[in-house]
């Protein structure tokens, strides 16, 4: 088990390397220059020069990747271009509030998907199977907008039971708090259930089907036991690793949820750095929404190992 | 002789030439009251005493209609109370140098003052000044500081605040923002404080509407203390305005609270909260959903729901904001002003301002010249659709078969959808036009220098351009022959002259003589044609009084508050 722990710490570190060269790369790749989005379109060049030149943007870009990156190894993200603070100061918040939304959102639509796509799997082709997967996969291709402009208009405007807005004021206790963040969360609800729900049942149907449960059946064992002990245990393989697979959607990636809702998150922190060229802030906020990403994946190969006991036993040969 | 006259002869004595020769204008019924009201407070009088002048002296009556109060009703505002505001997200740091648009305008101006506030009506209200006026050319302006004024950290105001925020200003080291308006007006080292109360500004030429580039209306120029690196002023906010910070989270918002030292009427309302918003949508939702009470700034396309809303105090402020769409003078097929002039006429503005603006503008007439500022000349025909002439223009310049042209701009507000109608027109003249969307702002500004800049190089292209207050800058970058923004490349003695007879000319008359000229040159001429002017659209709930905008992204709370 140790060595393959080992082996995923050590492939993390080179994808996070990787990752550090292709985020620097791909922010440097992008149009417009540093100081000119600072000072505007009509500012002069000189003065665009200088400032490039006391930010040590105007200099080779391997000198400013060895800047960057071992003042990422002394823990110095940065300063932020735009606002002229630390980085850290504009990651904290926002990682503490997308965090906030991906576990609301996690603890509401992982159960509810299961519980989905078991029920499909159990019903196989039923009613109530065609009303999951199809209903599930008809809400998924809807635009996130889209559902997230309906949830508002529905709960927020018309019936007035939810804030419009997912940002509860200073000092809001946590159930004031779970209340604006109910509508964006139930939009990532909607949005990954049809995903979830069918790669559970995909799996459920799997293990249905296998020999293992088969002889458990034979055995004589309740239905009830067979599903618990033998099916679920072996069906929750493919969805715990596609729930890990959206970490790093849920904390990078929800600009336009983030925006629709006006909360100030990582997703509209990474887009507005983008936009802005404010290239410390988008270096260290992609990496860190890759570190997480990571960090989740490893887990999920943890929890896979542990329960399927092949992938363990191949690793530790 | 009664009472009356004798005061104003009296006042009168101690008046300077300039602000008689108003006051003259105005008693021989030449300009309007509110001209008046607007001309001499630029000049350096109070508004109680211009109002007394006003009705004392008779003179012009009303001409046209108020596009707007710039405010909310008022009345019945119960005092106290918290305002929320929703304000675009600012792009950079609330630095007084470098914020250049109108969020960080926002920011600045909830706890900033300047030398005066340039109101919807383009008047100016002294604030930290309390009068101004000019040396016989114009050449130099004298302000009055006002005595007793203290910044929320406790120091108190002095000229040298002012002297001092100044030359940081337009110091080109510094690269401020405000040099679009004051660069090649006052230059570094011409800022004098004589004295606590007084500051003297030598300019490097005369310049009539000098009071108006130190105000509000260049909201860079707040005045911070003379020992605070403007760098970090972000980290205390240390103004002297009616409210004063309370807390501050990038990317989030902003509280602020009554400054209860103020030098003047202390604020009605407890405070005040921004909240920032990236897109206009959520902002707008946020209103409806009752989260917000203002919002500072919205559009026609985004606002629907709001102009709409009978129960929506919709804040309509004529402002000189608009588009530009150049053609290069010097490059075929633009060469020959004909060409530019069939241009010209194929479009229907009419057309374009309701489909685009919902009505909410003012036509173009192809110069600078807005119907917002008082010195446009009026009796300068407008130019209107009328495709027979364009054909006939095309055909009298060799071009009778049209020809092809490339229209670069960006993608942002409606200028997209301005270039396709401009398409649409051209196609009707047999002129096809292929338009280019070369991105956002910034791949079509470039380095906003000739030879590199999509911008100043296309042969044809749509620019977008704020509101300003008096339209100096638009003259004197764009239409003479060494301005830094000319992308039409126009070059003519004519117009650099008129030009720089407006900007020196001190007094409404001699604005408007030179004003009428050159709206004619460029009629005649059409470098560039200007479709409409857009009003600056704010919304107040109905509950909300005494909320004044104006078209810079200035706004003005002190009085505000709710009446239930």
């Amino acid at each position: 088990m140790a060595r393959f722990l080992l082996t995923r710490l050590g492939l993390a570190a080179i994808t996070l390397f990787l990752l550090s060269v292709l985020v620097f790369v791909g922010a440097n790749l992008l149009p417009g220059n540093v100081a000119r989005r600072k000072l505007g379109n009509l500012a002069d060049q000189a003065a665009v020069d200088q400032l490039n030149h006391q930010l040590g943007t105007d200099k080779p870009i391997l000198v400013q990747y060895w800047n960057w990156i071992t003042g990422l190894l002394h823990g110095d993200l940065g300063t932020s271009l735009s606002y002229n603070l630390s980085v850290n100061q504009l990651i904290g918040p926002a990682l503490t509030h997308s965090i906030k939304l991906a576990a609301f959102a996690f603890v509401m639509v992982v159960p509810l998907a299961i519980v989905g796509g078991v029920v499909a799997a159990l019903n196989r082709d039923r009613l109530t199977d065609r009303i999951i997967t199809v209903g599930g996969l008809s809400l998924a291709v809807v635009p996130e907008f889209v559902t997230g402009i309906m949830l508002i208009l529905i709960f927020g405007l018309w019936l007035n039971l939810f804030p419009v807005s997912a940002n509860a004021p200073d000092g809001s206790d946590i159930l004031a708090q779970l209340k604006y963040l109910f509508l964006p969360a139930l939009t990532l609800v909607i949005v990954l259930f049809g995903y979830i729900s069918r790669i559970t049942r995909a799996g459920t149907i799997e293990a249905l089907d296998a020999d293992y449960t088969r002889t458990a059946v034979l055995k004589g064992l309740p239905r009830r036991t067979v599903v618990r002990r033998h099916v679920l245990r072996n069906s929750l393989l493919p969805t715990i690793a596609v729930v890990a697979t959206q970490t790093g959607y849920l904390i990078g990636g929800l600009v336009v949820i983030e925006t629709l809702f006006n909360y100030p998150g990582m997703g509209r922190l990474i887009f507005t750095a983008a936009n802005g060229k404010d290239f410390p802030l988008l270096a260290s906020s992609v990496l860190i929404v890759g570190i997480i990403f990571l960090v989740a994946t490893l887990l999920a190969d943890l929890a896979y190992s542990f329960l399927n006991p092949r992938i363990r036993f191949a690793a530790a040969e | 002789m009664d009472d009356t006259q004798r005061r104003v002869d009296a006042i009168r004595t101690e008046r300077s030439e300039l602000e008689n020769h108003i006051i003259d204008e105005y008693a021989a019924g030449k300009i309007t009251r509110r001209e008046f009201v607007r001309r001499g407070t630029v000049v350096g009088m109070s508004i109680p005493l211009v109002s007394f002048l006003a009705a004392a002296c008779g003179g012009g009556g009303e001409s046209g209609t108020e596009a707007t109060s710039g405010g909310t009703a008022t009345g019945a505002a119960q005092p106290g109370g918290n305002i929320r505001v929703a304000l675009i997200q600012p792009s950079t740091e609330p630095n007084p140098l470098i914020v250049k648009d109108e969020g960080g305008a926002g920011l600045l101006g909830s706890t900033g003052e300047f030398l005066s506030f340039s109101n919807a009506k383009l008047e100016l209200e002294p604030r930290i000044a309390e009068s101004w006026e000019p040396n016989e050319d114009g050449t130099e302006w004298t302000f009055k500081i006002r005595q007793g004024v203290t910044f929320h950290s406790g120091a108190t105001l002095t000229a040298n605040d002012v002297k001092t925020t100044f030359e940081s200003l337009v110091d080109p080291k510094n690269a401020s923002n405000a040099l679009s308006a004051l660069g090649g007006v006052l230059s570094p080292g011409n800022t004098e404080a004589p004295d606590d109360a007084t500051v003297v500004f030598h300019l490097d030429a005369p310049n009539g509407n000098f009071p108006t580039l130190v105000s509000s209306a260049n909201y860079n120029a707040i005045i911070i203390p003379a020992d605070l690196d403007p760098a970090d002023w972000g980290k205390t906010f240390d103004g002297t305005g009616p409210f004063k910070l309370e807390s501050f989270t990038p990317k989030v918002g902003a509280k602020f609270v009554r400054y209860d030292s103020y030098w003047g009427e202390k604020a009605n309302p407890d405070g005040f909260e921004l909240k920032f918003y990236d897109e206009e949508g959520p902002m707008i939702v946020a209103f409806q959903g009752d989260e917000v009470d203002f919002v500072e700034h919205f559009s026609v396309s985004g606002g629907q729901a709001l102009l709409s809303d009978p129960n929506v105090q919709v804040i309509a402020v004529g402002a000189s904001t608009h588009r530009q769409l150049h053609m290069r003078t010097d490059k075929d097929p633009f060469t020959d002003k004909r060409v530019r002039q069939a241009i010209a006429l194929s479009l229907d503005r009419n057309a374009m301002v309701d489909g685009l603006w919902d009505g909410k503008a003012d036509l173009g007439n192809d110069s600078p010249f807005a119907p917002a500022y008082p010195s446009t000349d009026t009796s300068v025909p407008q130019r209107e659709q009328n495709i027979d002439q364009a054909k006939q223009l095309l055909s009298d310049a060799g071009m009778a078969d049209g020809f092809t042209v490339e229209l670069q701009t960006w993608n942002g507000f409606e200028i997209p959808d301005l270039a396709q109608l401009v398409k649409q027109y051209a196609s009707e003249i047999g002129v096809t036009v292929n338009v280019k969307i070369v991105g956002d702002d910034t791949a079509y500004y470039g380095d906003a220098v000739f030879g590199k800049s999509i911008w100043l190089d296309s042969v044809m292209g749509i620019t977008d351009y704020g509101h300003r207050p008096v339209p100096n800058v638009f003259l004197s970058s764009v239409y003479t022959s060494k301005g830094t923004w000319n992308a039409a490349h126009f070059k003519n003695s004519q117009a650099d002259d008129l030009i720089a007879q407006y900007i020196a000319a001190l007094d409404l008359d001699s604005q408007r003589a030179a004003a009428k000229q050159i709206q004619e040159l460029l009629l005649d001429e059409t470098p560039v044609v200007i479709p409409y002017f857009y009003n600056f659209l704010s919304a107040a709930k109905p509950n909300l009084q005494g909320a004044v905008s104006a078209a810079t992204g200035q706004f003005d709370l002190s009085k505000a508050g709710y009446t239930s």
